[in-house]
């Protein structure tokens, strides 16, 4: 019960809730946190272990942002910002790269407007990515703005 | 908890609402299944993971997770389950929760499955809705099955024994845009940190081992950024019908859990399992019943099960960054490390004078080789972050295009690499005319073709040689090493690795006199390593060495002493390994041995190598030489 309230206050104000959300149930915090040193490497290594980053098992239900171990719809532009924000940072300052492709397609972008997204995302990088340690709901909501400024672009704003 | 808690409330429904019609056609169902012998079919098999017993008669189920059955003795009798699991079905509706799911959704492939053998009459078996399933299964929009193999990290040959998942391709996904797919993969649940305790652990059973789904882009930032292990994606031909079933199983496998072994029952064997249940006339785990080594796996799922139908190679960070060197004018090399030292600035004269082409290819390379640091050397964090950022702002205000990243796909790729398993046999002289066998379950030595493996990488598991002197009646054991990891990584001026080597096992000392003896031997080292070309390196190591055996003093012997050797490329049939060794044993049993060794392989065909090596070495104050030719076959 406690857990559909939440679940429902999300999908009322994702703009608002997502900062702290984004915490729990981000992908930042389950990425591999990297075993030093060559032994525990081995180890970990030759029995193809999982060094702790894996989720155990699919959660059943709801359960932060998922729901049967997918990414519920509200969630999944932030989730993909908040696990690739290098790549994205790296691709957008080129104007193009597979990460930043498939952004445009998780936003919903045609093919033919792909490019014009591209281009802007590398011209108002700045506006963008801020500071190094902006966090996925920073970039979302710039990118949000950038985009809703733009008159081709607008109207993709608002699946972010 | 839960599981028990659904289960008494099937139980209860069943015992309440049970009207005569129903439980006739329950009956009927049940006679009928009897009659198909559907609980032989392999399909049966396959979704309830039913194994044939190893010394006894009947079935045994893999899955441990009780709430996976509906009968009590559902684990070993697949009769009696199939007979539990149509009385379930009939089950009055309930209101489907995060907690709860009527029998049809909770076994929804077996349901799809029993419903289409016996034509369930949808008025005696009312059809219930399943909104969780179904709503899984629209996000999930499966078009497809690739089998996913990251290769082995740079510099850890233990990871060439490597990890497989599935990945769930969904139709409005295409070639660009896969990163949004999920995967589906098996491992152990543990947080252990002491990789000894999780080796000993997992290789005896002590984990339990569950199903987990993760977007794809998550699993490539984890091989591909932090590991740099470049990804195989074999794309598989199962159709809609074979998919949507497998994806049926990955739901009912959700909340349950199978014993996790690492050499047997671990990640790979498990995806065969589902790849069984997508396609149940082919038989895949079978062959993998005691030792499944993943890249042999998908050796298997390549050449012998029909399924391939595209690979792609996704090369990792360092691979990227290295071919981007490769391609790059050394000259600039001096200016991108000035630029990841904060030697230099974007806005610098220096920089700006060079053709912008050049300046967009050296901010992208330092930018992403800033991000390669960070992933493998946490210790060299302190504003690294920063200067790749100021970097990649540079670089969003130029308007050249990026470098392309072309990479050429490996020849080889794992899955067509040198079969891991080797069996030599060899005829030598040592004072004495010699024959050995030697024996090598897996997986890959520095003479061995290097193709779809990692470069100068050893990993050997229980190999084993024995020697039959001529003028001896026995065979005797000269070696067996349980594990034996060597590491050649070359450094430069961008990348440097330690090289690194560890093994360990029992090995015949020869004495003075005729005389010899076992003893254990732990040996490790590190060490440097150098490109000189193209085919030709060149390393050495420092090496310690301990030795254990109740004939020696003290019953032990410490050495330490260094290793030099050139690892030679001549042709890509023919390899040649010449190395010298030095021990100085100052503790225990005291002496100093030496060796100087050439080893060449020449490869007859895919399967069959030829090796001669030659030796001098120097053991317990005793010279000897000693000359082998074998014949090797990969297995």
């Amino acid at each position: 019960m406690k857990k559909m309230i939440i679940a429902g206050l999300i999908a009322l104000s994702p703009g608002v809730v997502m900062a702290a959300n984004i915490g729990n149930c981000g992908w930042g915090a389950k990425v591999f946190d990297g075993q030093s040193g060559v032994a525990p490497q081995v180890f970990a290594a030759t029995t193809n272990g999982t060094s702790g980053n894996q989720t155990f098992g699919i959660s059943s239900g709801t359960s932060g942002c998922t729901q049967d171990g997918t990414v519920t719809s509200t969630w999944k532009t932030a989730m993909f910002i908040d696990g690739n924000k290098k790549q994205l940072a790296r691709d957008m300052s080129q104007g193009q790269g597979e990460t930043l492709d498939a952004l445009a397609s998780l936003i919903g972008i045609d093919q033919a407007q792909k490019s014009k997204f591209f281009h802007l995302t590398q011209e108002k990088f700045t506006s963008i990515f801020y500071s190094e340690d902006a966090s996925a709901a920073d970039i979302s909501n710039a990118l949000k703005t950038v985009m809703s400024s733009d008159s081709e672009l607008a109207v993709y704003a608002a699946n972010i | 908890m839960l599981r028990h808690y659904w289960f008494c409330i099937i139980l209860l429904c069943c015992s309440n609402s049970t009207t005569a019609a129903t439980a006739d056609y329950l009956q009927d169902l049940v006679k009928q299944s009897g009659v198909m012998e559907l609980a032989q079919r392999p399909e049966w098999r396959a979704l309830l993971h039913y194994k044939d017993n190893l010394l006894f008669p009947g079935f045994t189920s893999e899955v441990d997770g009780a709430g996976f059955f509906n009968a009590p003795d559902g684990k070993t009798n697949p009769q009696a389950e199939l007979a539990a699991t149509l009385a379930a079905f009939f089950n009055p509706p309930i209101a489907e929760t995060d907690e709860v799911q009527h029998p049809q959704c909770m076994f929804v492939a077996r349901y799809y499955w029993l419903k289409q053998e016996l034509n369930f009459d949808p008025r005696r078996l009312p059809e219930q809705p399943c909104p969780r399933f179904s709503q899984w299964m629209t996000t999930l929009n499966p078009g497809g099955v690739t089998l996913i193999f990251p290769a082995a990290f740079l510099n850890n040959p233990a990871s060439m024994f490597g990890h497989t998942l599935l990945r769930i391709d969904a139709r409005d996904q295409d070639e660009k845009t896969r990163l949004l797919a999920y995967t589906v993969s098996y491992a152990a649940a543990t947080t252990e940190k002491n990789g000894l305790a999780f080796a000993i652990k997992g290789i005896f059973g002590g984990y339990r081992g569950y199903f987990s789904i993760l977007p794809y882009y998550i699993k490539v930032n984890q091989y591909s950024d932090l590991e740099s292990r470049d990804i195989w994606e074999y794309q598989l031909n199962l159709n809609e019908h074979e998919i949507d079933q497998l994806l049926r199983h990955v739901w009912e496998l959700r909340l349950t859990y199978f014993d996790y072994f690492f050499f047997d029952e671990n990640c790979a064997y498990h995806l065969l399992s589902l790849l069984e249940v997508a396609r149940p006339e082919i038989k895949l785990t079978e062959n993998f019943r005691f030792w499944a080594i993943p890249s042999e796996t998908v050796r298997y799922v390549t050449e012998n099960s029909g399924m391939l139908k595209n690979v792609v190679y996704r090369p990792a960070l360092s691979t990227r960054l290295m071919d981007r060197l490769q391609k790059m004018d050394p000259q600039y090399y001096d200016l991108a490390l000035d630029f990841v030292d904060g030697n230099l600035q974007p806005t610098d004269e220096a920089f700006l004078r060079l053709p912008e082409n050049d300046r967009a290819n050296l901010l992208e390379f330092s930018s992403e080789y800033i991000e390669y640091r960070q992933a493998v050397d946490k210790r060299t964090l302190n504003g690294y972050g920063d200067r790749a950022f100021e970097l990649l702002q540079a670089r969003s205000q130029m308007s050249a295009d990026a470098a392309p990243d072309i990479i050429k796909v490996p020849d080889i790729r794992p899955d067509t690499g040198h079969k891991s398993g080797r069996a030599s046999l060899g005829v030598g002289y040592q004072e004495d005319a010699f024959a050995e066998f030697a024996w090598r379950p897996a997986y890959h030595d520095l003479l061995d073709p290097a193709g779809g493996y990692v470069p100068g990488s050893q990993i050997k598991f229980f190999s084993v040689r024995a020697r039959d002197y001529d003028d001896q009646r026995d065979l005797r054991l000269e070696e067996l090493m349980f594990l034996d990891i060597e590491s050649l990584s070359p450094r430069d001026k961008f990348f440097k690795p330690h090289s690194w080597k560890v093994k360990a096992g029992v090995v015949r000392k020869n004495l003075p006199h005729e005389h010899s003896l076992l003893a254990g031997l732990v040996n490790a080292g590190t060490g440097l390593d150098y490109r000189l070309d193209e085919k030709n390196s060149v390393y050495t190591f420092l090496e310690a060495s301990l030795e254990y055996t109740g004939e020696y003093q003290k019953n032990y012997a410490l050495g330490l002493g260094p290793t030099f050797g050139l690892l030679s490329h001549i042709k890509p049939d023919w390899d040649a390994h010449l190395y010298t060794t030095m021990q100085r044993y100052g503790l225990g049993e005291q002496r100093t041995d030496y060796n100087l060794v050439l080893e060449q392989r020449y490869s007859l065909d895919d399967n069959d190598a030829l090796r001669l090596s030659i030796a001098r070495s120097r053991e317990f104050t005793v010279y000897r030489t000693e000359t082998m030719l074998s014949w090797q076959r990969y297995f």
